[in-house]
Parts: C-alpha cells; structure tokens; sequence
C-alpha cells in the first residue's frame, strides 16, 4: 500500500525546528512516501542564498553542536531527500514579496519548485498527513 | 558470495549515515551488498527499519570497539 503523502509547513527560523524538518524530510522521502515542504515565515531567511552555516542558522539548546559537530547540514538534508526520494519543496510567495526575494534569485539554489500560496498547500495537504514546525 | 562495498560513515551523526547508505544503494546493482560503518547507535538501530521498509534485505549487524558494521543487500 503506498504510504500516505506527508506535508509539513516550516515556519520557524529557529536552527532545532529546521534541522528536525530536513530530517524528517528527508527521511520519510527515501522511505518512498511523497513530501511537500512549504516554508514561510521566519524560516525562509535560513533559505537565504550564500550565506555561512553561521549566519542562516540560530536557535534552540542544540545549535552549537549542529554547527560544530559533524551533524548533517539541514539544507545538505533537504537536497539529498529531492535527489533521492520523492520531494518538492515550496516558498511561501507572501513572504518572498513582503522581501522583494525571488525564489529563483535569492534562495538556495535548486531547493525550490517554485512559489505558492497557503490556500494551494492546505487544499493539497487534505490528501495526507500534516506536520507545522 | 555477493559483491560488496563499504561505505565509512564513522563520525557522522543522525541521519547521516543512512543516507550515506541510500546514495550507495542507488549506485549499487541489484544482489550487491552495502556495508556501512557507523558510530553512530540510533543510525544502526535505524538502518534495518528502513530496509524493511522499503523492501531490500538486511544481512547483519556486527559490534566493534566504537563502531557498527551494518550490512545491506540491494533487493529491487
């Protein structure tokens, strides 16, 4: 039976909800189950295009170790889950505008399928199971 | 005996090492063995849920001084 198809929507910016997202991303996508990530809100800043690990990341009691252990790197997780499963990842187009981002230009490269709105990503997640972060 | 390769994982943390195992697997040609070598405990008791999860088949797991050999074979 296939497995129910998992959404989750990143809103925090904060290092430990990130991280935790990718992974589970990640990980439900090499399990064959679909995944869609929507990311709005503070979290796309951690998107960000050429910055440091040390400037897209912050927050959360585990931080530090993310950064200076040999933890693997969120964005690193989310692109392996594309390569490797079955995964789309949107950008919130409210949050890009609100920045004058574009999603092409300004976020990393080859994360992202595009834009979307909220209304699009609720209406799809009907069909499976939804995580918030 | 099944052709094998290993991939040192050693040092990597959650879920490092079993997407390590995956890309292997990708490259590897179905009957071909993967083994893993990994530090990290929850990866080991992580691997063999996923094999059975997505349908290839789990060898083995072998404890040294540090470290886990986990040994995968590529069933589809």
């Amino acid at each position: 039976m296939a497995s129910k198809p998992l959404f989750i929507m990143l809103a925090s910016g904060e290092h430990e909800k990130i991280q935790l997202a990718a992974m589970i991303a990640s990980v439900a996508a090499v399990s064959d189950r679909p995944v869609q990530v929507f990311v709005t809100m503070n979290a796309i800043l951690a998107f960000r295009r050429g910055v440091t690990p040390q400037e897209r990341y912050h927050g959360g009691y585990f931080h530090e170790q993310f950064v200076t252990k040999n933890v693997p790197d969120a964005m690193e997780l989310f692109e392996q889950g594309r390569m490797l499963g079955e995964m789309q990842m949107w950008a919130c187009s409210l949050v890009l505008d609100l920045n004058h981002w574009d999603a092409q230009a300004d976020l990393v490269e080859g994360l992202f399928d595009g834009t979307a709105g909220l209304a699009k990503f609720l209406s799809d997640a009907e069909d499976g199971e939804l995580i918030t972060l | 005996m099944a052709e094998r390769q290993t991939v040192d994982a050693r040092g990597a943390f959650c879920p490092g090492p079993l997407m390590e195992l995956i890309a292997a697997l990708k490259l590897a040609a179905i009957g071909e063995e993967v083994e893993i070598l990994s530090s990290d405990k929850g990866s080991v008791a992580d691997i063999p849920a996923w094999v059975a999860k997505v349908g290839h088949s789990f060898v083995g797991s072998t404890e040294h001084d540090g470290y886990w050999s986990v040994v995968v074979k590529k069933a589809k």
